[in-house]
């Protein structure tokens, strides 16, 4: 009897999930994306530049020029070089593991890092430091890529022109009595936050030499006001630490605490452990969030409410009224008290928030209130005084002592002393201020024009740059010095919660870059340490208990030191202090609208501040949320982009403009001053590709930062817009009209359109039941509701197979669990795996025709109660997202194996379903025949030629498609990041998730060789974990053996939560989710949209 | 009308066809033999910057493999010894061989000495030597007899098929734990009576293996096999990542 397959119908809980306006919408586009297994095109040859004609007659010749070149029949000598004496530890071919640590903007990341044969090839966090247990985020991942970069910095340069080392040092030293003119008043430093003691130290004892030098820390993203905030709030050296895993109630305003691109991994790890419901009756965090654009933070929310940022301050301060009714807190209302709500203001439902205080309310010292560090002081410390009130310091926000820096100054005031002229020595240590300092940063004392940053760097005679790029900021130094890696170079830092940890190089410099410690030694006339001496000296001030040699060894060992504890200080809220703050800088702008949006500008999920520009891994990473690589846009919600008349990849202009002068009026009886020069109006001006997203705020334009940055290498050369265009010291995360700084904000379309990668359409799969969610309620009430959606209870229970099947006789049975109930689609395993598995870039234009190779993709689904009204345009106006991370499923009865001609994929005995690149010959009958669509297959020889545009002879050519033309063989700095364990896959291959199998084999191995003469061969419980469950900071993924029921995969598989996508095609997938609960507050307003199976949903 | 063809090509056919036979079967042979490793590899045999003697070290000094190869039981390399092993001895005998002076340049100079790889497997093998010389296998299997060669050549063909002929039936080369890197063991070489009493004996095996003279390789082979629960891997996985 033939068996017709009838895909159960969508929609039966009448609920959608869509992935892409195009989508929802049923576009033509969207329809070819779907019923393919690649997208159109993604098979044709030709690209815009060569046809399939123009293709053979290159290859006609070079047929030709091959025939010359057979020179040689022999066989190859090859030699195998050993050391000349033996190095420490070193094993060949054999991972080293060694414990470092990332500088980051808040503070350092703990890593571990494997070396191998002397290169560092992939990094993980440290399984032993609280903050990082074992997780790492997608950066961390990818600065791995950076320390191989060829176009990193590698030569001295000199005003432009090459130069040394030796020169340079002869340079310092003709400098330094210049320096010390007037105790160092014209010498000033510029640097990046990295939170190292070292620094700090090398910088305190270079003012005893220079006692008036300056000290600017600035770094785009830092928020200043958050870190003074803080100080009001609870005194001088001290940071406030949220502890999500003790919330049961989270409100976050503008807050993307989940972005662990900021480094915070405990806080996502907090987080997620309180959605981890393994049973009915565990309890479950809510998340309450506003913000104007969709954050990952968002995604996870219970409840979410699309807010201009710029008017977060209006929401808090009501949202603190109602606080401060319910508790009447003493110190809130000081904060409080003088404070008047604001008249323009934007409205919201009174009703949203009077129930989610009444929810924080109920939950004093268990709740928590957050504010991004981006949003201004007065927000900030309502936020503070509201924790308080809620008595929630001590509990879930912990405030923590920090080691006492000293004090820097601001950029704005260092331009200011470069203005005056009286900055004569300039260092700059990374950054690149030319780019990203704000623009008008200071006023010309006598033209009254406005002055960027590189108007005044090139009043400062002398400027040194460290810097890992010579970029625009290098072009104007007087000296370019390349800088050390971190992964290069001795440092030590502080992490986000203040414990100290160690960064040792991994390799000596690849390019003989220098680092900060390096630099600053050698402008206080001492020669650049040739080891860890500056760290250790500072490690001995912290007084290590014992004999020293054997605490630094246990510290560089351990990657961080136990000695020092982390201190809390108690509650105290100076309520007057932050009152009278408060008070003075309460100044809520107007409402943004329709005519006069406001601009957000937030961090690139991708290029952070701009800094992984030339990251291939991260410019080819989707963002999360948009799903838009390569690029950054313009975002809006669908309302706003038909009101600006703008499609997804339409160019806008956003104009951004001050207010006009106001005209002197000389007094009466009084001659008429000598009026100043004329000042002309300053714009800013920024023309960006618009993108509609869904749950976005109306009236507001999102820009990501981090894209548009030149000069930095050929990979992120023509990635993106540069939003800090738009961005001055008075505007540095939103920018609305406010009539006194800003005169007017316009967004208007230019007519052109700008194409742009989106992955969010590829490899769709439609109406199949793959996402499952129901609120804690609904879960409660039936906690088998998984197995009830997408009619799988209708499969028979044991379906026959045709074909036959290798038996699963091996000891160990692999299998993957995905928890969608933690996972926040940060994209870290997505990284993760393209480091472990030697995975290529493709390039902008390959990601366009649907040709990426990511072994795992995060589909992000929309789901919307209300589906797109076609007829009236009307789109869901706050869709919730679900991320679902999809790899290669290893189904038992997997239909890409009884497709292929040449037995290419077959099943292991383990249960993996194995890809033998040497016998494939790229049919693409498996990818085809998948029904989850995660085959890929390599169009073009990734690894061996360049791909993307290049200049040649006037044209711009896609060099992908000139094949042999190119130049052959990957950098051999490339080369030096490939992990040996995995094969690199040429042209013609196809490719998949094979759950880490290297991995697999290394432990298998490992427990046959510690077998030896017995036995005793089973790998032992939980003992390793796949790349993407090692990176996963929410421990969303997780890999084992699903024979022994006692590991850790084999319980979550058992919960009940559990379901297998596609079960009624009867694949038997080795991988299985678990669905999603969400727990909104059933008083809310919005309460009955929320949740795909609840209920309320079901009645309605 | 003209007869266009002579009478003997009538025969044509018949002759190209048997010689086309003749040649295709002539070019699929040559190309079975000469392309194969068992021609290709086999006796491969370069020449060394230094001409070390393996007879000498191994049979005439003693020496075990894992001096020099120190890292075979715990590595999937099995490594060639620095400059620095070699200087181990070589400060204090041969200190004036010029053959040796190769080594001593490399030991003053710190430039290794470019040994000329022998053994190479493709890059999308992954043999590990440590699975192998900690479970049975000895040196001798893969690489010969060593010991006794001057000058070490290929001596295996290592095809997949040789490869597999092993992992097919691995108690054809099992041996005894202790004699891995005892290139000369053979299996009369051990005592039955001792055998049987540290290993047992196969289940299912009726006989009392102790009583016998000698113990065949492949009873050697299944006792060890079984006791140590040996089943290496003939699925693509296991070698192919």
């Amino acid at each position: 009897m033939k068996r017709i397959l009838q895909h159960p119908a969508p929609n039966e809980t009448g609920r959608q999930y869509w992935r892409s306006v195009g989508e929802l919408s049923d576009t033509p586009e969207f329809r070819g994306w779907l019923e393919r297994e690649f997208p159109a095109g993604a098979a044709e040859l030709g690209g815009d530049e060569t046809s399939r004609r123009s293709f053979l007659k290159l290859m006609g010749a070079s047929m030709a020029l091959a025939g010359f070149g057979l020179s040689s029949c022999r066989k190859p000598e090859m030699h195998l070089v050993p050391f000349t004496k033996s190095a420490e530890w070193v094993i060949p071919g054999k991972f080293l593991y060694y414990a470092t640590a990332m500088p980051r903007r808040y503070g350092a990341m703990p890593l571990v890092v494997a070396t191998v044969d002397g290169r560092p090839i992939k990094i993980e966090g440290n399984p032993n430091h609280p903050e990082s247990n074992g997780a790492s985020d997608a950066f961390a991942q990818a600065s791995v890529l950076d320390l191989y970069d060829p176009s990193r910095s590698q030569r001295f340069v000199r005003q432009n022109k090459l130069s040394d080392r030796a020169t340079f040092e002869k340079y310092l030293a003709e400098l330094r009595p210049k320096m010390a003119a007037n105790g160092g008043a014209g010498l000033a430093f510029l640097v990046e936050e990295t939170w190292s003691p070292t620094r700090d130290r090398l910088r305190t004892e270079l003012q005893k030499q220079f006692p008036k030098m300056r000290w600017c820390v600035y770094d785009p993203l830092l928020s200043e006001a958050q870190h003074f905030s803080t100080e009001m709030s609870f005194g001088q050296n001290v940071r406030a630490i949220p502890q999500f895993d003790k919330a049961d109630v989270v409100f976050a305003l503008d807050s993307d605490f989940l972005n662990c691109g900021e480094g915070d991994l405990a806080a996502v790890r907090g987080f997620t452990s309180r959605r981890r419901v393994r049973e009915a009756k565990d309890s479950m965090n809510r998340l309450y969030v506003v913000e104007n654009h969709y954050t990952l933070t968002g995604a996870m929310a219970d409840h979410r409410l699309r807010f201009s940022a710029s008017q977060i301050s209006t929401i808090t301060h009501a949202l603190a009224l109602k606080i401060a009714a319910g508790t009447k807190d003493p110190g809130l209302s000081s904060v409080l008290i003088t404070l008047k709500a604001p008249e323009k203001a934007e409205k919201f439902d009174e009703r949203w928030l009077d129930e989610a205080a009444a929810d924080l309310l109920s939950k004093p010292g268990a709740s928590l209130v957050v504010a991004g560090p981006q949003q201004p002081v007065v927000v900030q410390l309502m936020v503070y005084a509201m924790n308080v009130a809620l008595r929630n310091v001590g509990t879930t926000l912990l405030v923590r002592e920090m080691p006492k820096t000293a004090r820097a100054i601001s950029i704005l005031q260092l331009a200011s002393e470069i203005d005056a002229g009286r900055i004569q020595q300039l260092f700059i240590f990374g950054g690149d201020p030319v780019y990203n300092a704000p623009r008008s940063v200071a006023l010309d004392r006598t033209t009254r024009r406005q002055l960027d940053w590189a108007d005044l760097q090139k009043r400062v005679p002398d400027v040194v740059r460290l810097g890992q790029y010579e970029d625009a900021t290098s072009a104007l130094s007087q000296w370019h010095v390349p800088s050390a890696h971190y992964l290069e170079s001795w440092s030590d830092g502080l992490t986000n919660g203040g414990s100290h940890v160690a960064m040792q190089p991994m390799i000596l410099p690849l390019f003989g870059g220098l680092s900060e410690i390096d630099l600053l030694q050698m402008v206080g006339g001492q020669p650049a340490p040739k080891g860890p001496e500056l760290v250790q000296e500072t490690f001995r001030l912290t007084n290590p208990p014992g004999d020293f040699d054997t605490a630094w060894t246990k510290f560089l060992h351990d990657g961080f030191a136990t000695h020092i504890p982390a201190t809390n200080r108690p509650a105290k809220f100076n309520g007057n202090t932050a009152g009278g703050v408060a008070h003075t800088l309460w100044n809520i702008p107007p409402a943004p609208t329709k005519e006069s949006p406001e601009i957000v500008l937030v961090p690139s999920y991708a290029m952070d501040d701009g800094r992984y520009i030339n990251n291939g891994w991260l410019q080819e990473m989707p963002d999360p949320i948009t799903k838009l690589t390569w690029d950054n846009a313009a975002l809006m919600s669908p309302a706003y982009a038909h009101h600006v008349g703008v499609k997804d990849g339409d160019l806008v202009r956003i104009t951004v403009s001050e207010p006009p002068p106001p005209e002197v009026k000389p007094r009466p009886g009084q001659p008429p001053t000598p009026t100043p020069p004329p000042r002309p109006q300053v714009q800013h001006e920024l023309v960006i590709a618009a993108l509609v997203m869904p749950g976005h705020a109306d009236n507001s334009v999102t820009v990501s930062l981090g894209y548009g940055r030149k000069h930095t290498g050929p990979v992120g050369e023509d990635a993106g817009f540069n939003g800090y265009l738009l961005r001055t010291s008075s505007n540095t995360h939103f920018i609305v009209a406010d009539g006194r700084v800003v005169g007017s904000v316009t967004v208007k379309k230019v007519g052109t359109k700008y194409p742009l990668s989106i992955t969010q359409e590829h490899y769709s799969i439609e109406g199949r039941g793959l996402v499952r969610e129901a609120t804690l309620d609904h879960y409660r009430a039936d906690e088998d509701f998984v197995k009830k959606i997408a009619g799988d209870e209708e499969l028979p229970a044991q379906l026959p197979s045709l074909y036959t099947h290798p038996p699963l006789t091996a000891p160990e049975q692999w299998g993957m669990t995905v928890d969608l109930n933690t996972c926040t689609g940060c994209s870290a395993c997505v990284i993760a795996c393209q480091a472990e598995n030697n995975i290529p870039i493709v390039g902008k234009l390959q990601v366009g025709h649907g040709r990426s190779m990511h072994w795992i993709r995060i589909d992000r689904y929309y789901a919307s109660a209300k589906p797109y009204n076609q007829d009236h345009n009307e789109w869901p106006e706050n869709p919730e997202i679900v991320h679902e991370p999809m790899m290669c499923q290893h189904c038992e009865n997997a239909p890409c194996e009884t497709v292929c001609p040449v037995n290419a994929t077959i099943h292991s005995e383990s249960g993996l379903n194995v890809m033998v690149y040497n016998r494939c010959i790229g049919t693409r009958y498996c990818a085809n025949n998948c029904p989850f669509k995660v085959r890929r297959f390599n169009f073009f020889d990734y690894t061996q030629r360049p791909v993307g545009k290049e200049k040649i002879g006037g044209f711009s050519v896609y060099q992908e498609y000139l094949g042999p033309f190119t130049e052959k063989g990957a950098p051999d700095t490339m080369k030096l990041q490939k992990n040996p364990n995995v094969t690199v896959r040429m042209r013609g291959v196809m490719e998949k998730c094979t759950y880490c199998v290297q991995r697999i084999e290394e432990a298998l191995i490992a427990a046959h060789v510690r077998a030896g003469a017995s036995d005793k061969t089973l790998i032992p419980r939980d003992s390793f974990t796949s790349a993407c469950a090692q990176a996963c900071p929410a421990e969303a993924i997780v890999f084992g053996d699903i024979a022994d029921p006692e590991t850790r995969v084999s319980k979550v598989k058992a919960e009940n939560r559990n379901y297998r996508l596609l079960e009624y095609l009867n694949v038997k997938t080795r991988t299985s989710y678990l669905a999603r609960i969400r727990n909104p507050n059933p008083k809310m307003p919005d309460a009955r949209n929320i949740g795909v199976a609840s209920p309320a949903e079901e009645k309605a | 009308m003209a007869n266009f063809f002579p009478r003997w090509t009538n025969w044509l056919p018949l002759k190209i066809t048997i010689c086309g036979i003749v040649l295709i079967s002539a070019v699929c042979g040559a190309t079975w033999y000469y392309d194969t490793p068992k021609y290709t590899r086999v006796g491969y045999q370069p020449v060394q910057p230094v001409p070390f003697p393996h007879d000498l070290h191994v049979t005439q000094l003693g020496m075990d493999c894992r001096y020099c190869h120190n890292a075979v039981e715990l590595a999937a390399h099995s490594n060639v010894p620095d400059t620095q092993v070699c200087m181990n001895c070589h400060t204090q005998v041969q200190k004036e061989n010029p053959k040796l002076q190769p080594v001593r340049d490399s030991w003053t100079t710190g430039q290794p000495v470019p040994w000329v790889q022998i053994h190479r497997t493709p890059d999308y093998v992954y043999y590990n030597h440590s699975a192998h010389v900690n479970r049975g296998i000895s040196c001798y299997s893969c690489h010969g007899d060593v010991n006794h060669m001057p000058v070490v050549y290929h001596a295996k063909p290592h095809s997949m098929a040789w490869c597999l002929e092993c992992h097919r039936a691995p108690e054809n080369f099992l041996r005894p734990e202790d004699q891995i890197t005892n290139l000369d063991w053979k299996p009369d070489d051990v005592e039955p009576a001792a055998f049987v009493a540290k290993y047992g004996e196969p289940a299912g095996v009726k006989d009392d293996w102790s009583q016998k003279k000698h113990l065949t390789q492949r009873e050697i082979g299944l006792t060890l096999k079984q006791r140590w629960n040996i089943q290496p891997p003939t699925n693509c996985q296991g070698c192919h990542r």
